[in-house]
């Protein structure tokens, strides 16, 4: 914790991460569509300066006592960092195995590469299309499990995060025809906040 | 002659793109909408000759926007600007009667391109 | 310009040098799978030099490799110019390498994590793919080792020392699920609980080992009679409950009589002491009335007490 930072944002600044964050997952839900020959519905992108303990409230479209399962995948780049976090609700795996095309049957190990495949996409592209409007390029670091048939509360709770404030852009996914539902959460840092204020202020202006 | 344009989207932001991508010296009135509702009214007004529509966005969206526009048969030019770029959004607003598509983000030379070869400018 | 290119070829020829030496696994493959690059990591652990993997298919030359898993992840990487990720959860190597520290490791082969990532032409089409290869099997092996430590907490924290069966905590709260499934499903589940008869007595005639030994006995009875499904548990000192599920009270009650039978004819021995013992038993089937799972079990604990008052040694339904 650094009690020096306090950091906001305003609302012409929620407003263009909100815009942003609408190309990047316009972008890979393109190449999900592409990859399983779907439509998928976009929402729009929920933007929010939060408490990490609130974490849990900002995944709306995920109900607590839902089972689901998740990775998460760090990033950094020109002082942004953060994390990636890919939530699937476990009632979806079964439709998705059949759009992924793969056989056999629906176990732990199948419901681990159905959540690998989805997370390299929409994470990969989302934060491809982030980096791209704001001119800068982010290192990922390789996917952690973090967990599979939990709750939400067992799913982030476990960890002991160190910072306390994150700009949380949740965006949740839906296959139009299918029971397929995950929330995508891009969590970046207090000091990563700053950065990109200033990325951002310099698109306002332009 | 200047060119009513109405370019609608819920975001501040991207209103604030989408005219500073309008070609320079093209003689035009902005209007701005944030949503579809807000587009059929200024669009009744006269003020939508063109149009310049997101897909995505709250109380009405780009595609019920579109329809409308058709079943009420109004006079306007109809280009989508949108981060929604599956080729099914494409065909769908295509078939809706929109004109054109362009991805978001938006740059001056592919606006300018479209409004060249529909003859606006 | 001459000098310019000459400290550009220096630069580049650090840098090949640099990757050689990277202590990371390095492979470019081409459209058909085919190996391109093979760099010294690779080289040192597959014991196989450049010159002989070179444009080699690399599902021939790794048996190891599942190729259709593999190419489900690549052809992505191919198709959407999107690099993947695979980690050692999924499949604990992709190149089948003995652990990079033979003597005091503890895993026998190298755990892996790969990256793939597409290698483009100028016109954005993907031609190629770079695929990175991680040794993490010490994260790995102390992920595995902490699993199986948790696991293992977490059977003692629902498991009666004693008998082995589930503890009053644990198997209340799979009654709670079963009592919910039941109001949601409309399905038919019986409870059972019983005890020991006069068990104090065992305890004063023949010491508490023995009366341990008793205890034991009578959740070996019960652990053999069991079906895959039902849900045993020591509830008390003596006292012991069953969840039986999909089971009427009529069924449940064949059941029962068996039990009881099989501890009657099954005599304890210990410390050169036959002990002869029963029990008594009570039955309720699930029925609109209950309100909570705490409620089934006073309803079988009255259907117990019928049996008591009825003389022991005797099995009846709550009605």
């Amino acid at each position: 914790m650094n009690p020096t930072l306090n950091v906001t944002i305003t609302e012409d600044q929620r407003d263009c991460y909100q815009e942003i964050s609408n190309v990047a997952m316009g972008q890979a839900a393109d190449l999900l569509a592409r990859l399983l020959d779907v439509h998928v519905i976009l929402p729009i992108p929920v933007v929010n300066l939060l408490e990490v303990n609130e974490l849990r409230m900002a995944l709306s479209g995920i109900e607590s006592t839902d089972s689901v399962s998740g990775v998460c995948q760090g990033f950094i780049g020109n002082g942004i960092s953060g994390e990636a976090l890919l939530i699937f609700n476990d009632a979806s795996f079964g439709d998705i195995s059949k759009l992924l095309k793969y056989g056999g049957e629906l176990d732990n190990s199948l419901e681990l590469e159905l959540l690998m495949d989805v997370a390299n996409i929409l994470i990969g592209a989302c934060l491809r299309g982030i980096a791209e409007q704001l001119d800068v390029v982010f290192s990922q670091g390789h996917p952690i499990v973090l967990g599979q048939h939990v709750n939400l509360a067992e799913l982030i709770n476990a960890n002991n995060y160190r910072w306390t404030k994150t700009l949380a852009v949740e965006i949740n996914y839906k296959i139009e025809g299918f029971d397929i539902n995950c929330d995508l959460l891009l969590l970046f840092t207090e000091e990563a906040i700053e950065a990109l204020n200033t990325k951002i202020n310099f698109l306002l202006d332009d | 002659m200047t060119t009513p344009v109405l370019i609608c989207d819920d975001s501040n932001f991207a209103r604030k793109q989408m005219a500073r991508s309008l070609p320079d010296g093209w003689d035009v009135d902005i209007t701005f909408a944030c949503n579809g509702e807000e587009a059929l009214q200024a669009i009744k007004e006269g003020k939508g000759e063109v149009v310049f529509l997101d897909l995505t966005m709250p109380v009405m969206d780009g595609f019920e926007t579109l329809a409308n526009i058709k079943s009420q048969d109004l006079n306007a030019m109809v280009i989508v600007v949108s981060g929604d770029i599956q080729p099914e959004a494409r065909q769908r607003v295509k078939s809706l009667g929109a004109i054109d598509f362009i991805k978001k983000p938006i740059n001056k030379n592919k606006a300018e391109l479209i409004l060249k070869e529909f003859g606006i400018l | 310009m001459g000098t310019q290119s000459a400290e550009d070829f220096k630069e580049i020829h650090s840098l090949m040098g640099m990757l050689q030496n990277l202590d990371v696994g390095l492979v470019i493959l081409d459209r058909e799978y085919k190996i391109q690059l093979w760099n010294s990591f690779m080289e040192s652990h597959s014991g196989l030099m450049p010159y002989q993997v070179r444009d080699k298919s690399l599902f021939e030359m790794f048996s190891e490799i599942n190729e259709d898993w593999f190419r489900h992840k690549a052809e992505s990487v191919f198709l959407l110019n999107n690099r993947a990720f695979t980690t050692w959860e999924q499949r604990p190597y992709l190149f089948k390498f003995k652990n990079y520290r033979p003597i005091t490791g503890k895993a026998e082969f190298m755990y892996q994590n790969a990256t793939i990532i597409p290698l483009g032409s100028a016109d954005g089409r993907v031609e190629r793919i770079g695929l990175i290869i991680y040794d993490v099997t010490d994260v790995a092996v102390n992920r595995v080792e902490l699993k199986a430590a948790n696991d293992e907490l977490k059977r003692l924290s629902r498991t009666d020392r004693l008998t082995g069966l589930y503890n009053r905590g644990f198997w209340e709260e799979c009654l709670g699920r079963e009592f919910k499934r039941c109001k949601r499903t409309g399905s038919v589940s019986s409870m059972m609980i019983f005890d020991i008869d006069h068990f104090k007595k065992v305890n004063d005639e023949y010491g508490h080992p023995t009366g341990d030994e008793v205890i034991k006995a009578a959740a070996e009875a019960l652990n053999i009679s069991l079906r895959e499904t039902d849900v045993a548990g020591r509830y008390g000192g003596e006292e012991y409950v069953v969840i039986l599920v999909n089971t009427s009270a009529e069924q449940a009650m064949i059941y029962a009589e068996r039990l009881r039978k099989l501890i009657e004819q099954t005599p304890v021995s210990h410390l050169n002491q036959t002990v002869n013992y029963t029990v008594s038993l009570g039955i309720a089937e699930i029925n609109d009335d209950i309100a909570s799972h705490e409620e089934w079990i006073e309803y079988a604990d009255k259907a117990l007490y019928r049996s008591k008052e009825g003389g022991r040694n005797q099995a009846n339904v709550y009605s």
